[in-house]
C-alpha cells in the first residue's frame, strides 16, 4: 500500500511540474484568446519556433536555452505585433475575424510547421544544459531538474505578466480592451495599439515556452499539434483571460493527466483532460476564475 | 433550376467523369480520384455547418473516422462469425447513421457555445473519440486494423473502380443536398444564424432545431465519406485517420472555393485536392501541407469570399493587397515555395511559379497604390536570380535573389510623406 502512496505523490508532483509548463504555453493564449478574442491557433507553432531557435543557438554556441529565449523575446514581440497588424487590417477591420481569422491562423500554423520540417527535417532535436540530467530527491519524492526549472521560471514569468497586467497603465489598458473599447477611445487610447502590444506580448511568451518545451522533451516540428487542444482547454477551463485561473487549470490538467497515465496507462490521458473541458463547457462555460 | 433536374445533371456529369476515368484505362486515376471525391463530400458536409451556419467544426476527422471505424467493426464482426459480406451501400448507411447520432449529440451538448468555443469543443470531441478508439482493442486499438479489399466487383472490374463509383454517387448526393438546403427555408434559417443568431432567435427562427439539423446532416455526410475508407486504404490506423489533415483540408477547401454556395466547396476540393495529389506524388507529403497552408492564407486575405466571389471582390482585393502589412505578408510567405520547393524540380517548379504569381500580383497592386509601378520588377528579377541560383547551384546567387526581394519589400513599404497611404 505504501508503494502506491509513493506513486500517487510522485504522480501528483510530476503533474504539477508539467502543469507549470502548460501554464507557460497557455498564458500567451490567455492573452490573445482570452483578452483579445483572437483565436490564435498557431500559438503552438510559435512555441516550436522558439524551441528551434533555442536549439540552434544551443547547438552552435552552447548558450543556455532559457537565456537565449529571453534574448530573442523582442524579436518574438515584433513578430507578434506584425501579425496583429496583418490580422487587424485583413480581418478585424473588415469584420470577418470569426471564420477567416481562424483559417488564417490555421494556415500560419501549417506554414511555420512545414517550413521547419523542410529546413530541419523531422528528426527530434534536443539541447544541452547543466540542469537537464540530474534529479532532486526529497524523501521519496523525485523532482527531475529538467521539469523543475521550466516550471519555476514559468511561474515567475506568469507572476511578472500578472503584475504588468494589473499594475501598469498599459497592462490595465490591455485588460480594458476586452471590456470596453469605446471607453478606451474616450481616454484617448488607441485600442488597436493596445491590442498590438498585447498580441506582441502573447507571442513573446511563446519564445520562453519554446525553450521550456525543448528542455523537457526532444522536439520535432509537429509536436506542437498535441498542444493545440490542450492549451485551449486550459484557457477555457481557467476562465477566459485570467492568468491565475490559467495556472490553476494547467496544474489541474497536468495532475489529472499524470494520475491517469500512472494508474490507467498513457493512452487514456488525453480523453480525461478533454472530457474535463467538455464538462466545463457544458456546466460552467465561464471557467474556474472566469469573468 | 429545380432539384430533380440538378440531380440528373450531376449524375450525368458523374457518369461522364467515370466514363472518362475508365477510358484512361489506368487504375491509378481511380486511386487519386477517390481521394479528391472524398474531399468533395467532406468539404460540402463541412460547409453545411461551417459555411451556411457559421459554426466552425474542427472535428471533421472525428466524424470521418467514426464512419471508417464502424466499417471496421462490422468487418471484424462478419469475419469472426463467418457471415455474408455486407454490401457497401449498407456500410455507408451505417457509418452515416453512427456519425449522424454523434453529430446530433455534439450539437445538443454544444448548443450554448458560440464562435470559437464551439470550434474548441469539436476539437475536444475529436481527441476524446480518438482516445476511445485507441483503447478499443476490437477495432485494432493503436496497432491499427487490416481490412482486405476484395479483388474485383462484378460488372465494374477492379474493386477500386467500384469504390470510386460509390464515392462519386455520394458526392453527387452531397452536392444535391447542399443545393437543396441552400434554396429552402432551412437554408435561409441557417443564413440568419450565421449573420446574427440573437436577432434570428428574437424573430422566431428556431435556431436550436436548425443547428441540430445542420450538425446531424453534416455529421452524417462525413461519416458516409469515411465508411468506404478502410477498403480503400487497407490498413486503418487511429493517428492518421484522426489526423489534423482532414480538419484543415475540409476547412481550407470551402474557404478557398467560397462558403456561401454549393459550388465553392466543389471548386475548392477539386482544385486543392488535385494539387495535393500531384504534390504528394511528385514532391512530398510535407510540401502538400505547405501548399494548403499557403493557399489558405493567400485566399482568406486576397479573396475573402473565395474563388466564387473573386470577380465581385476584385476591387477590394487590390485595395487589400495595397495595404503595407498585407503586401509584406503575401510577399514573404509566397517566397517560401521558391526556396523550399524549387530544388525538387519538375512539378515543384510549376507549383512554386503558381505561388510566385501571388506575390507578383501583390507587388503590382502595391506599386499602383504608391505610384511606383516598377515595383513588380523586383519579384521578377528576384525569381530570375533564384532560378539561376538553382541552375548553377550557386550560393551567392541565392543571396543576391534574397537581397533583391528584400529591397523590393522595402521599396514597397517606405513611401514618401506626400504619397503616404490615404485612409480608404
Amino acid at each position: 500500500m505504501i508503494f502506491s502512496f509513493d506513486l500517487l505523490i510522485n504522480a501528483i508532483i510530476s503533474g504539477l511540474l508539467i502543469g507549470g509548463f502548460y501554464a507557460a504555453v497557455t498564458c500567451g493564449i490567455s492573452i490573445s484568446f482570452g483578452i483579445l478574442d483572437i483565436v490564435n491557433i498557431a500559438h503552438p507553432a510559435f512555441v516550436i519556433l522558439g524551441s528551434y531557435i533555442a536549439y540552434i543557438i544551443n547547438a552552435n554556441f552552447g548558450f543556455d536555452p532559457i537565456l537565449t529565449s529571453i534574448v530573442v523575446l523582442p524579436a518574438f514581440y515584433a513578430l507578434g505585433a506584425g501579425i496583429y497588424q496583418i490580422y487587424y487590417v485583413a480581418f478585424e477591420r473588415r469584420g470577418q475575424e470569426s471564420l477567416r481569422g481562424l483559417a488564417f491562423f490555421f494556415g500560419l500554423l501549417f506554414i511555420t510547421e512545414v517550413s521547419l520540417v523542410l529546413y530541419f527535417g523531422v528528426d527530434y532535436r534536443y539541447v544541452q544544459a547543466p540542469y537537464i540530467g540530474p534529479t532532486l530527491h526529497v524523501g521519496f519524492i523525485d523532482m527531475p531538474l529538467r521539469m523543475l526549472v521550466p516550471c519555476l521560471v514559468s511561474l515567475l514569468l506568469i507572476a511578472c505578466l500578472q503584475l504588468v497586467l494589473t499594475r501598469t497603465f498599459i497592462g490595465r489598458a490591455i485588460m480594458a480592451v476586452a471590456q470596453d473599447q469605446l471607453a478606451l477611445r474616450l481616454l484617448a487610447i488607441d485600442p488597436t495599439r493596445i491590442k498590438r502590444i498585447a498580441f506582441g506580448i502573447s507571442i513573446a511568451t511563446a519564445s520562453l515556452a519554446g525553450a521550456f518545451l525543448i528542455i523537457i522533451q526532444p522536439v520535432e516540428p509537429s509536436v506542437g499539434r498535441d498542444y493545440i487542444g490542450r492549451i485551449f482547454a486550459i484557457c477555457v477551463l481557467g476562465g477566459m483571460g485570467s492568468l491565475p485561473g490559467a495556472v490553476i487549470a494547467a496544474m489541474l490538467i497536468g495532475v489529472v493527466e499524470s494520475l491517469t497515465s500512472t494508474f490507467y496507462g498513457p493512452s487514456w490521458a488525453p480523453a480525461v483532460s478533454f472530457g474535463f473541458l467538455l464538462l466545463t463547457l457544458a456546466v460552467r462555460p465561464a471557467g474556474l476564475l472566469g469573468r | 433550376m429545380r432539384t430533380l433536374p440538378f440531380f440528373l445533371i450531376c449524375l450525368a456529369v458523374g457518369a461522364v467523369v467515370f466514363g472518362a476515368a475508365v477510358g484512361l484505362g489506368n487504375d491509378y486515376i481511380f486511386f487519386a480520384g477517390y481521394v479528391v471525391l472524398q474531399y468533395v463530400v467532406l468539404s460540402t458536409a463541412w460547409n453545411i455547418l461551417g459555411g451556411y451556419c457559421g459554426y466552425v467544426n474542427f472535428g471533421t476527422a472525428a466524424f470521418f473516422a467514426l464512419g471508417a471505424y464502424s466499417t471496421v467493426a462490422i468487418y471484424k464482426f462478419i469475419s469472426e462469425h463467418d457471415l455474408y459480406r455486407m454490401p457497401m451501400p449498407f456500410l455507408l448507411l451505417i457509418g452515416g447513421a453512427v456519425s449522424a447520432v454523434v453529430g446530433f449529440g455534439m450539437g445538443y451538448l454544444t448548443l450554448r457555445l458560440r464562435g470559437a468555443f464551439f470550434a474548441i469543443a469539436t476539437l475536444a470531441l475529436a481527441v476524446v473519440l480518438q482516445t476511445l478508439v485507441v483503447n478499443w482493442d476490437y477495432v485494432g486499438g493503436s496497432r491499427g486494423a487490416y481490412v482486405i479489399r476484395p479483388e474485383a466487383f462484378p460488372l465494374i472490374g477492379s474493386y477500386i473502380r467500384y469504390l470510386f463509383l460509390i464515392m462519386l454517387l455520394l458526392a453527387v448526393a452531397a452536392l444535391t443536398i447542399a443545393r437543396l438546403i441552400e434554396r429552402s427555408r432551412l437554408g435561409y434559417g441557417f443564413a440568419t444564424i450565421r449573420d446574427d443568431e440573437l436577432a434570428a432567435e428574437a424573430s422566431g427562427v428556431p435556431t436550436l432545431r436548425l443547428k441540430l439539423i445542420a450538425t446531424t446532416i453534416s455529421g452524417a455526410l462525413m461519416g458516409m465519406a469515411g465508411a468506404p475508407y478502410p477498403y480503400y486504404i487497407g490498413y486503418l490506423q487511429p493517428s492518421s485517420t484522426f489526423g489534423l489533415d482532414y480538419a484543415v483540408n475540409s476547412i481550407a477547401m470551402p474557404l478557398i472555393g467560397g462558403t456561401t454556395s454549393w459550388v465553392g466547396p466543389l471548386i475548392g476540393a477539386i482544385l486543392l485536392g488535385s494539387l495535393q495529389q500531384v504534390a504528394t506524388v511528385t514532391i512530398s507529403s510535407a510540401a502538400n501541407l505547405l501548399i494548403v497552408g499557403l493557399l489558405l492564407v493567400d485566399f482568406v486575405i486576397i479573396a475573402p469570399n473565395g474563388i466564387v466571389g473573386l470577380l465581385r471582390d476584385r476591387r477590394t482585393t487590390s485595395a487589400a493587397l495595397a495595404e503595407p502589412p498585407l503586401f509584406t505578408l503575401i510577399y514573404i510567405i509566397n517566397l517560401l515555395p521558391m526556396y523550399f520547393l524549387m530544388y525538387q524540380g519538375g512539378t515543384a517548379e510549376w507549383i512554386a511559379l503558381f505561388f510566385w504569381a501571388f506575390l507578383f500580383f501583390a507587388a503590382l497592386a502595391r506599386g499602383w497604390a504608391i505610384d511606383r509601378r516598377w515595383l513588380f520588377l523586383f519579384p521578377f528579377f528576384g525569381a530570375l536570380a533564384a532560378q539561376a541560383a538553382i541552375a548553377y547551384s550557386s550560393f551567392s546567387l541565392t543571396v543576391i535573389s534574397v537581397c533583391i526581394h528584400a529591397v523590393g519589400v522595402l521599396c514597397g513599404l517606405i513611401t514618401n510623406r506626400r504619397l503616404a497611404d490615404a485612409p480608404n
